[in-house]
């Protein structure tokens, strides 16, 4: 019986910790030999393979040496943009790589008459047709969605496959309230699998209409969120899926390369000595050798400042335990001392984002698009855009350029500059 | 100078009945707006009722029908038809105009005093409220006159609306036009319960095409068309007040529910389906409360144990986010339609309890860390309100909506009620609710109903009321200086007309 993989958001660079970004590497590697084993026909990526559209090439190198390895055994690997992977200057390393032959980027289509019209891809092996959306940069191409011409590619026959990087409405996390989606409406109809990237958590699910419709989440984790779900006991992995005319089973592979240790800590009424010597004595308890440690501290503290608590001391005495990587999440972490904060949110991104919200309403400015919600978005695609790294052997004016051309294009300014 | 077009000439009466004469041929109409000028102050008079008058007795009336009718004298005619028989109208005197100045007349304007039909520029004193909603154009009888009438929403809707009539009257098409008003306007969050699935408009012109609905409506259903959500809503999201004086529980069952929450927290429901065992619960009691989810739910154990969800509406993996989406879109001053058609009753408002309780609650705790003045007002359009509003209903306790009506324009929630029946409506309730859109009735227990409970007085709009056509109505409002008469547009040529931003025009102010 024919077979594929669906494999979502591996997010390979998107760690700068040595350990991380081995161990990011090291689920992937994992995956896709997982994959050779189980003589899988092709392989679906559905976005974010990279954590950005110009990854650490170190990153690019490994991942591309595994690859190349999976392409020689005849098994095809077929791609589409996720939202980190994505590049508005087409050149991110999806489409190089899609030159390259070492897969295949199956987003092909056209816009005619205002209506988006898609091509499938015809997997040679199974005759399986695959057709996707890509994602953009932070959120949804909604506007595709709203023009895609639906009724032909639902009137199409076959064993069909809709590859999308989407959040679904439906289908959103309570932990992704706020995570801009699209309703499952906006997906044609009648397909047989619906290959979804984007959640970082995994979904089975189904619809009247719809067949399955499978997030697989995170092969390892694209934010520290990701390693606390994971130990929690989020397990991580991918969709072996098997199919004749129609999918007969959707099967989980768990992969799992360490463990984790997640210790949550409430220093509510509490001031920040007491806070330090209970987690000094609490951590000293636990046994974290070889274990990813996810330490979070929440509450406001009745006294003293968040800055008086020596985390760097907590986190040497983990690391003198053997752990093999500490994050600390004190985004929940306030004090009476501070009444400024206003915001709080799991991750630098959604408190950015929280606080870009807040914030807009008292900046005057005459023009709609920058004003409420898109104004705040607008701010923080920006920020984005203009807090890139430079990446390695990167020259400064290339870097200058590259930096300078993102943000003019997210401005939507680059007529104007031409 | 600008030559008066006399209509009639005040003749006798007092105050809340002033007796006009009727100039032969002018054809007064119950309702007509008139008007009397005297020193630059304006009374604005309404007619409500027309009785024949005659300067010939009744016999000799009698007579002559009799000869006409007999054939004794086809070409007789009284001397001076015009003078000796005539028209009476009863007209109430409704504003008094003094400049910018509207009150409630104390004095009868001048005895003999000529009366007019009223002209656009006699309410000029009406503009356009900053946070408008449209409602139609001021009607005197049966005409029309180009003054648009508004009222403030940010007043009216917190203070609730009851839309009052028959079927066939026009409720929904003066809905669609207050709803094609307020989109778009930041200001006000709508919660359409639709169990007609008519606001939308799927098949046809609905608010879908306002031009600012793509920002700012949002459209639920359980088939939804391309764009639009998926109505389903996470069993996790269902806590046991929701049901109050919606599904009727006994005692034990409601103990039963009380202890499957507490032990199981959100997963009350999905224990209780799958019967696990509560210290206290009778196995009976939990079989009917497993009947009951099963019924007004649509949620049962499949034969291989599984959870199924019937209707697709309710879930158990589904709709995590759906009832946040929905108060987060009303927070963010959009319009949410929920297109609860293919739900039974119970389901229906079992929905509109959750997103009404989440959205309330909220406001409330916004009330005391002091962010309320900074949200917008939200309003809760609801049909068939006798549902949930009636004293049937709620003699066995409040409910989300009662609480609503009750206390809702402390923390600016309002309902905007629509009701066929505001008889069984307590009056309690229909006092809370200040601004009453009067369509047509035929009802006379309604109309008693609708006008005991009025803002205004309109003891003698009994007629006036049962005489509506369709599209007509009287706006009687604590925010109105009097019940205006007006002519709601059909909802089809308003949006052809009103597509584009709005311009400034003579309006009504609340």
């Amino acid at each position: 019986m024919p077979k594929f993989a669906h494999i979502s958001d591996c997010h390979l660079g998107a760690h700068r910790d040595p350990i991380l970004q081995k161990l990011e590497l090291e689920a992937f590697d994992k995956a896709l030999t997982k994959c050779i084993e189980e003589e899988v026909d092709f392989i679906i990526i559905s976005g974010d393979l990279f954590h950005s559209n110009i990854p650490d090439m170190g990153v690019v190198n490994l991942a591309v040496k595994k690859m190349r390895e999976v392409r020689d055994k005849g098994i095809p690997i077929y791609v589409i943009y996720g939202s980190h992977d994505y590049s508005p200057n087409k050149t991110s390393i999806v489409d190089i790589l899609d030159s390259a032959g070492l897969f295949n980027k199956i987003v092909k289509g056209k816009v005619e008459n205002g209506k988006l019209k898609l091509e499938f891809t015809q997997d040679p092996k199974t005759n399986a047709k695959l057709v996707g959306i890509s994602a953009r940069k932070i959120g949804i191409e909604e506007k595709y969605f709203e023009i895609l011409d639906r009724t032909s590619l639902e009137k199409e026959e076959g064993f069909k496959i809709f590859v999308f990087h989407s959040a679904l409405t439906e289908f959103k996390p309570d932990f992704l309230a706020r995570m801009a989606s699209i309703p499952i409406s906006y997906l044609p109809k009648g397909f047989d699998y619906y290959a979804g990237g984007h959640i970082h958590k995994r979904i089975e699910e189904s619809l009247p209409g719809y067949g399955r419709i499978v997030y697989p989440g995170p092969l390892f984790a694209g934010y520290p969120r990701d390693l606390e779900q994971s130990a929690r006991g989020e397990k991580r992995g991918f969709y072996i899926v098997s199919f004749n005319e129609k999918v007969e089973k959707v099967e989980f592979i768990e992969i799992k390369i360490c463990d984790y240790l997640f210790f949550d800590y409430d220093a509510s009424n509490k001031n920040s000595s007491l806070v330090q010597r209970e987690l000094i004595q609490k951590i000293k308890d636990l046994d974290v050798k070889d274990k990813i440690v996810l330490l979070r501290v929440k509450g406001e503290l009745s006294g003293g400042k968040t800055s008086d608590i020596n985390f760097s001391q907590i986190r040497k005495i983990l690391m003198e335990k053997g752990a093999l990587h500490i994050n600390i999440n004190r985004f929940g972490l306030t004090s009476r001392e501070y009444t400024s904060l206003k915001v709080m949110g799991e991750d630098i991104h959604e408190i950015e984002s929280k606080l870009l919200k807040e914030s807009i309403g008292t900046v005057k400015v005459s023009i709609d698009s920058l004003k409420g919600e898109k104004g705040a978005h607008l701010a923080f695609e920006l920020l984005n855009a203009l807090r890139q790294e430079q990446k390695p052997n990167e020259s400064k004016k290339d870097y200058e350029e590259r930096v300078l051309t993102q943000a003019i294009e997210v401005l939507k300014l680059t007529e104007v500059f031409e | 100078m600008e030559e008066i077009e006399v209509v009639g000439q005040v003749v006798g009466g007092k105050v809340a009945s002033i007796l006009v004469r009727e100039k032969s041929g002018k054809k007064l109409e119950l309702g007509d707006l008139l008007v009397t000028e005297e020193d630059g102050v304006l009374h604005i008079l309404q007619v409500y009722d027309l009785k024949y008058g005659s300067q010939v007795p009744q016999s000799v009336r009698e007579l002559l029908a009799g000869l006409k009718l007999e054939g004794y004298g086809a070409g007789l005619t009284f001397l001076e038809p015009k003078l000796r028989n005539y028209v009476i109208a009863e007209v109430k005197a409704i504003a008094r105009v003094e400049g910018k100045n509207i009150t409630i007349p104390k004095t009868l304007p001048s005895f003999f005093s000529s009366i007019r039909r009223i002209r656009k520029e006699d309410l000029a004193f009406l503009t356009k409220p900053k946070h408008p909603i449209y409602l139609g154009k001021v009607r005197s009888g049966s005409k029309i006159l180009d003054v648009d009438v508004y009222v403030d929403g940010l007043e009216v809707l917190k203070h609730h609306i009851v839309i009052p009539a028959t079927t066939g009257r026009g409720k929904s098409n003066l809905v669609k036009v207050m709803l094609w008003s307020i989109l778009g306007q930041k200001n006000f969050g709508i919660l359409v319960l639709d169990p007609h699935d008519e606001y939308y408009g799927r098949h046809g012109k609905g608010l879908k095409d306002h031009p600012k609905a793509k920002d700012n409506l949002l459209y639920y259903s359980s088939t939804p068309p391309a764009g639009a959500n998926t109505l389903v809503i996470n069993l996790r999201s269902i806590a046991p007040w929701h049901f109050q004086g919606i599904v009727a529980f006994t005692d034990a069952q409601q103990d039963a529910i009380r202890l499957y929450y507490n032990n199981f927290g959100e997963d009350w429901i999905e224990n209780i389906i799958r019967g696990t065992e509560v210290q206290g619960v009778a196995p009976r009691t939990l079989a009917v409360l497993q009947r009951k989810f099963d019924t007004i739910l649509g949620v049962y154990l499949d034969d291989s144990g599984n959870l199924q969800c019937r209707n697709r509406v309710f879930s158990d993996t589904a709709g995590m986010t759906t009832t946040r989406d929905i108060v987060n879109a009303l927070e963010d001053g959009k319009t949410v339609i929920i297109d609860t058609s293919r739900l039974l009753d119970e389901a229906e408002l079992l929905i509109g309890s959750i997103i009404v309780s989440e959205i309330f609650y909220r406001y409330q705790r916004y009330k005391s860390t002091g962010e309320l003045d900074s949200k917008p007002v939200i309003g809760v359009v609801i049909e068939e309100a006798p549902r949930v509003l009636g004293q049937e209903v709620l003699a066995s306790g409040d409910n989300i909506y009662s609480t609503v009506a009750r206390e809702g324009r402390k923390f600016k929630v309002g309902l905007i009620a629509i009701t066929q029946l505001t008889s069984i409506i307590p009056r309690t309730i229909l006092a809370n609710m200040n601004t009453k859109i009067i369509l047509g009735n035929e009802l006379a227990t309604e109309r008693h109903a609708i006008i005991n409970s009025a803002a205004q007085d309109l003891s003698q709009d009994d007629r006036t009321i049962a005489s509506l056509d369709k599209g007509e109505a009287i706006v009687s409002s604590n925010f109105t200086k009097f019940a205006v008469p007006i002519k709601i547009p059909l909802f089809k040529d308003y949006i052809e007309t009103n597509s584009t931003e709005e311009e400034e025009k003579t309006v009504f102010v609340g």
